[in-house]
């Protein structure tokens, strides 16, 4: 397998981190040498980001009560029961 | 053993990401709100079986997990792997680059132009099968082993799926990247 097909195949394990060291080391190497797999590196590890700032929704403000009032209920229940 | 006297204290710091999840998962604001509802009283009534010192954000997310699975998932048509379709390993950073032509590092440049609704939208119309390993690794951050234990599947299947479910996920942004003219090439 060339450098080229070796570090596309892994991409994703050694972004997520779930890369043995020994791969880690010889894809290192690699990206130091090749310019296109280091653009293709850096635009995956971007979009990872990007999925991760701009892929969430804030709650409703009242959540927080809301599941206050349900723990207390249940805290009252377990109380009266006991 | 942890003590139920502390499950506030502890958990309620987690509700914006676990509604976040929910939201994503369900897709619809309303379950999305009673899924979490009812993932924090589980998780309060089963608090003292949670071993203090490890993971509680994976230990509520996997309730989470359940209830949604169990409860609030739609019956759908069955999840097919060819709904996918074939697609070529980094879908969208071959085909900004196509688009952008030379330019060096044009592609990450490119993301930029994504708003949080191509984020969402791209997210939720993934078949779920694939949405919710991808939901959990990309927007959460969890490892393949923590996503294997909530999904209750080995984990190569959280590789496969995860692998299949970001390629279909950078085909949803290309066709936002064309709709919305981020390419530049709108001739």
């Amino acid at each position: 397998m060339s450098g080229c097909d070796h570090a596309i195949e892994y991409v994703y394990h050694y972004l997520d981190e779930e890369i043995s060291f020994f791969r880690k080391s010889r894809i290192r190497l690699h990206l130091k040498r090749c310019a296109h797999c280091m653009d293709a590196y850096e635009f995956e590890r971007k979009l990872k980001g990007v999925i991760h700032e701009r892929g969430r929704t804030d709650p409703p403000p009242e959540l927080f009560d809301t599941l206050r009032a349900l723990i207390q209920e249940e805290r009252e229940k377990d109380e009266s029961g006991s | 053993m942890a003590d139920q006297a502390n499950f506030e204290r502890d958990a309620m710091q987690y509700a914006p990401q676990l509604y976040s999840a929910a939201l994503r998962m369900a897709r619809n604001a309303a379950d999305a709100e009673d899924v979490v509802q009812e993932t924090y009283l589980k998780a309060y009534r089963a608090y003292d079986s949670f071993t203090e010192g490890t993971n509680l954000k994976a230990w509520l997310y996997r309730i989470l997990t359940n209830t949604y699975i169990n409860n609030y998932r739609k019956k759908q048509r069955r999840p097919s792997e060819v709904e996918l379709g074939e697609l070529q390993d980094m879908y969208l950073f071959r085909r900004l680059g196509e688009a952008s032509g030379a330019a060096q590092s044009a592609e990450a440049d490119m993301l930029d132009a994504f708003v949080d609704t191509d984020i969402i939208d791209a997210l939720e119309a993934l078949p779920e099968t694939f949405r919710m390993p991808v939901l959990l690794a990309d927007v959460d951050g969890f490892a393949y082993k923590e996503i294997a234990e909530m999904l209750d599947i080995p984990i190569g299947t959280v590789m496969s799926r995860l692998h299949r479910g970001r390629k279909a996920l950078q085909k949803k942004l290309w066709d936002v990247a064309q709709e919305h003219g981020i390419t530049g090439d709108r001739s």
